[in-house]
């Protein structure tokens, strides 16, 4: 971890617009004075909460000086040799994969849909897998329950924190324009991301939120070398990988989602060029395979260190509402997938993984809706396999893209996923009438083919429903 | 001949009337027409019939043609204009700078080659004045190609055009900078109600789609022909190899509301859909003195609206039967509530409102708001458009 002296704080201050503001108000407040002790400026800057923002601009800087390194080994052992498995598996899958597209190329008749290395069934599949471990005397607290189908001893939050922490958004009511207007002027002139968080944790207006989201990844003066990056990988896409083929296969499904469908060469030229984007790999902030290098292999892992799998298509597709410049959403989507939508396909111990998310979403409806757990079991129909896809995904394809974008809005607000597990929660509590008149899967499939509409802070309403 | 006339003669006609007036039975008892002796309401045993329309509603006003006829709609927004002085238009807020430069043929063309002449690198879209589903359509660049509809060739020095079909067409200057997201062209269909043309009622739907092209933009010479590029219809559009069935090419305005407030900001937008609001309001006032208004009419417009890469929107046309064919889920939907909601407001609980029913001050029932109330006052109507985009959040 990078530490910074006075002096180079000093010099990272005087590049913030806010310190240049703040100077110019202490200024303005010792207009004529001729001598300005010390203790002037305190009192001064503590009767106008300018120590304040002073503190937090600091607290910026020292936030930002620091790198985050990428997560490679999880703190529980059994977790790595997991990885190493899943990465194996993957390598597997490819082979097959490849195998089945030079079968296609030799018979069109045959047309086999699963060109995929992975899915998120895939995913739940191997993290059940995992054995219970010997109790580790540090986690103790979780409890081991046989009915669930994770049965792993990991540090998990407690499930009524998470509660605890979106319950506010219960309280959420329309605001009136002069609000709306005064959150515009706001994220206009903020730069310090704990401002930012705070904004998107509230309201953010449909069209101040590419900005917000540009500032909070300190894109905002960056435009031509977001796109100089942009144009570079557009180049390397000359040259055709395997990958390029599965990407264009995966990009079928939301070329036939109405919200998505007109972005859909976008969406593929996005990810043609973030498999080939070397900067993702010390980016990321969590490694995804174990990095492996397979000898004799006739492919090995994309530069980026992971291999793509599927409706990775999603994942971009709700930002391209937000420009119309294709290197602001291309940045836009590798940020978001090196900081959050990483640990939804990662083995890891860390709160925003997949594991833990898994495991909390079954804690709670096991607790709160145990009628609707056990029913679901008894039918063969398991809480997580039913919203494993939702899990994932975010809810792309299942909400609309304005109610997507709140999600986003909550994710960079919290700097973390959990906001998914209120709404993977309300979800089954909002079908949960209609799951428990269920008697086989083909009942549940039945029950969410059916056209439906399904709302953010409906499903805000719904988790906090017993 | 002789037989035909005492034919005509000895033919009695037989009438029918809901109530006796003596005017209308005089006359047909001079004209020798007996009276249909069906008693029953339903009795189809008559040759005419002099009907009331106390409960009878119809969807079209007698002479809609005057706003969904392209040539008549040309006409009359471009007497509207020259009636209107520009201090009464910039009051009421009206613009009419939405239609491109557009001339009628056979009528027009003088002035047609006049203008064709000043701008060589134009691209023109001619199009047949009465039929639809971008039947007809073709997008010119060279005067030789006005063969097509002439069937004789063009020389420089024709001042006239005779046309093989006797329909007119309307020729307009082709917007070649629309907006385009993921690189192609769309136009918007939206549904506009109106109950009364005086004093003029207006709703206007929360619903309505984009209708994309399948195949990428271009402005290439070599691609003018190719009308999966540029002509936006359904009807077109459906045989392209690209067309896929489970969305249509159609994509919500709710959605393109969205992304053009996300990516261009709410100002623009705004200011996006006030233009498009313009454009629904002028056309209108530009046929209210011609169109026959009557209390037992009603009619749904189905609005063609191009925007360009400034986010301006052009007029392309109005439609008096805006296809009720129904492609996808979503699409049948959409339709089948529209639909409902009009009924709702032509017939709220299955009564026939009179005028002043008519006139009461419901802004909104179900996806329909009311747009542009005339009977208000007019301190009213400067509020309610200012109020108009918040009809779309």
């Amino acid at each position: 971890m990078q530490q910074l002296d006075n002096q180079e704080i000093l010099m990272k201050l005087k590049s913030q617009k806010q310190f240049w503001d703040i100077k110019k108000k202490i200024k303005q407040g010792f207009n004529d004075q001729q001598k300005i002790g010390v203790n002037d400026i305190q009192k001064f800057a503590q009767s106008c909460e300018i120590e304040d923002q002073l503190i937090k601009l600091i607290s910026h800087i020292l936030k930002k000086s620091k790198k985050r390194e990428t997560l490679k080994e999880d703190q529980i052992e059994f977790l790595n040799t997991s990885k190493i498995k899943w990465t194996e598996l993957l390598f597997k899958n490819l082979d097959i994969v490849h195998q089945k597209t030079k079968n296609q190329e030799e018979d069109d008749t045959n047309t086999d849909s699963k060109l995929y290395i992975y899915d998120e069934k895939n995913l739940l599949a191997f993290l059940q897998t995992f054995k219970q471990q010997q109790s580790n005397t540090l986690y103790q607290n979780v409890q081991f329950q046989s009915n669930k189908i994770l049965n792993i001893n990991i540090p998990l939050k407690s499930s009524q924190s998470i509660l605890d922490k979106y319950q506010y958004l219960l309280l959420q009511e329309e605001l009136s324009d002069e609000k709306i207007n005064k959150i515009r002027k706001q994220i206009e002139n903020e730069h310090l991301d704990i401002e930012l968080e705070k904004i998107a944790q509230t309201f953010v207006p449909n069209g101040e939120r590419c900005l917000l989201y540009l500032k909070y990844f300190e894109f905002d003066h960056q435009d031509t070398v977001l796109q100089q990056h942009f144009a570079k990988l557009q180049k390397e896409c000359l040259n055709q990988l395997f990958y390029d083929e599965l990407l264009e296969i995966d990009g079928h499904e939301i070329s036939e989602d109405t919200f998505y469908f007109v972005f859909q060469e976008q969406i593929l030229t996005c990810l043609k060029c973030f498999i080939r984007d070397r900067t993702i790999k010390e980016n990321i902030r969590i490694q995804l395979q174990s990095g492996i290098k397979k000898e004799h292999a006739e492919f090995q892992l994309p530069i980026t260190g992971f291999f793509p799998f599927k409706n990775i298509s999603k994942y971009v597709a709700p930002l391209c509402y937000l420009s119309t410049k294709i290197h602001i959403i291309y940045a836009l989507f590798k940020e978001f997938f090196c900081r959050y939508f990483c640990f939804l396909h990662s083995i890891s111990s860390e709160s925003n993984s997949i594991l833990s998310l898994c495991m909390q979403i079954e804690e709670i409806v096991s607790t709160r809706s145990p009628k609707l757990f056990h029913h679901l079991k008894i039918i063969g129909c398991d809480t997580l396999k039913l919203i494993i896809h939702q899990l994932v995904y975010c809810f792309i394809g299942d909400m609309d893209p304005p109610h997507i974008l709140t999600i986003y809005d909550q994710i960079i607000g919290h700097d973390s996923l959990e906001i998914l597990v209120i709404l993977c929660v309300g979800f089954l509590n909002k079908y949960k009438s209609k799951l428990l008149l269920a008697k086989n899967q083909e009942n549940v499939q039945q029950i969410f083919s059916e056209l439906r509409e399904d709302r953010f802070q409906e499903l805000v309403q719904y988790a906090y429903k017993q | 001949m002789f037989e035909l006339k005492i034919f005509m003669y000895n033919k009695k006609l037989k009438w029918k009337s809901d109530f006796e007036k003596s005017v209308i039975i005089e006359n047909f008892l001079n004209r020798g027409w007996i009276k249909s002796q069906e008693k029953e309401d339903d009795s189809t045993d008559w040759n005419v019939y002099w009907a009331t329309v106390w409960n009878q509603i119809i969807n079209h006003f007698p002479n809609h043609y005057e706003l969904t006829r392209k040539d008549c709609m040309v006409k009359n927004l471009k007497r509207f204009k020259r009636e209107q002085d520009r201090e009464t238009y910039e009051q009421q807020g009206w613009n009419f700078d939405f239609l491109p430069t557009t001339y009628i043929f056979p009528g027009e063309y003088s002035l047609f080659v006049e203008e064709f002449h000043r701008s060589p690198n134009q691209t023109w879209i001619v199009k047949p004045a009465a039929r639809s589903q971008g039947q007809g359509i073709f997008l010119l660049r060279q005067i030789q190609q006005l063969k097509k509809i002439s069937g004789t060739t063009i020389t420089s020095n024709m001042t006239q055009l005779n046309l093989v079909s006797k329909e007119n067409y309307v020729v307009s200057k082709y917007i070649d900078n629309p907006l385009l997201i993921g690189g192609k062209k769309f136009d918007l269909r939206m549904y506009v109600l109106v109950t009364n043309y005086k004093p003029l009622k207006v709703w206007i739907y929360n619903k309505g789609f984009g209708r994309f092209c399948n195949e990428q933009y271009t402005t290439d010479v070599a691609e003018i022909e190719n009308m999966f590029v540029h002509l936006t219809n359904v009807a077109i559009q459906q045989y392209s190899d690209k067309y896929s069935k489970k969305h249509g090419g159609k994509y919500s305005i709710d959605a393109l509301k969205f992304y053009v407030e996300s990516a261009y900001g709410t100002e623009a937008f705004q200011k996006m859909i006030d233009d498009i609001h313009n454009i629904i309001l002028t056309s209108l006032k530009s046929v209210q003195v011609v169109i026959q208004n009557d209390k037992h009419c009603f009619e749904m417009y189905g609005y063609d609206i191009l925007l360009d890469n400034n986010l301006k929107p052009w007029l392309i046309e109005i439609n008096a039967s805006p296809s009720l064919t129904t492609t996808t889920p979503v699409d049948k939907n959409l339709k089948l509530n529209l639909i409902n909601d009009i009924y709702n407001i032509v017939l709220p609980n299955d009564d026939f409102p009179d005028n002043e029913q008519k006139q009461q001050q419901i802004n909104k029932i179900g996806g329909f708001s009311v747009l542009y109330d005339e009977s208000l006052d007019l301190m009213n109507r400067k509020t309610q458009k200012r109020q108009s985009v918040k009809i779309w959040k």
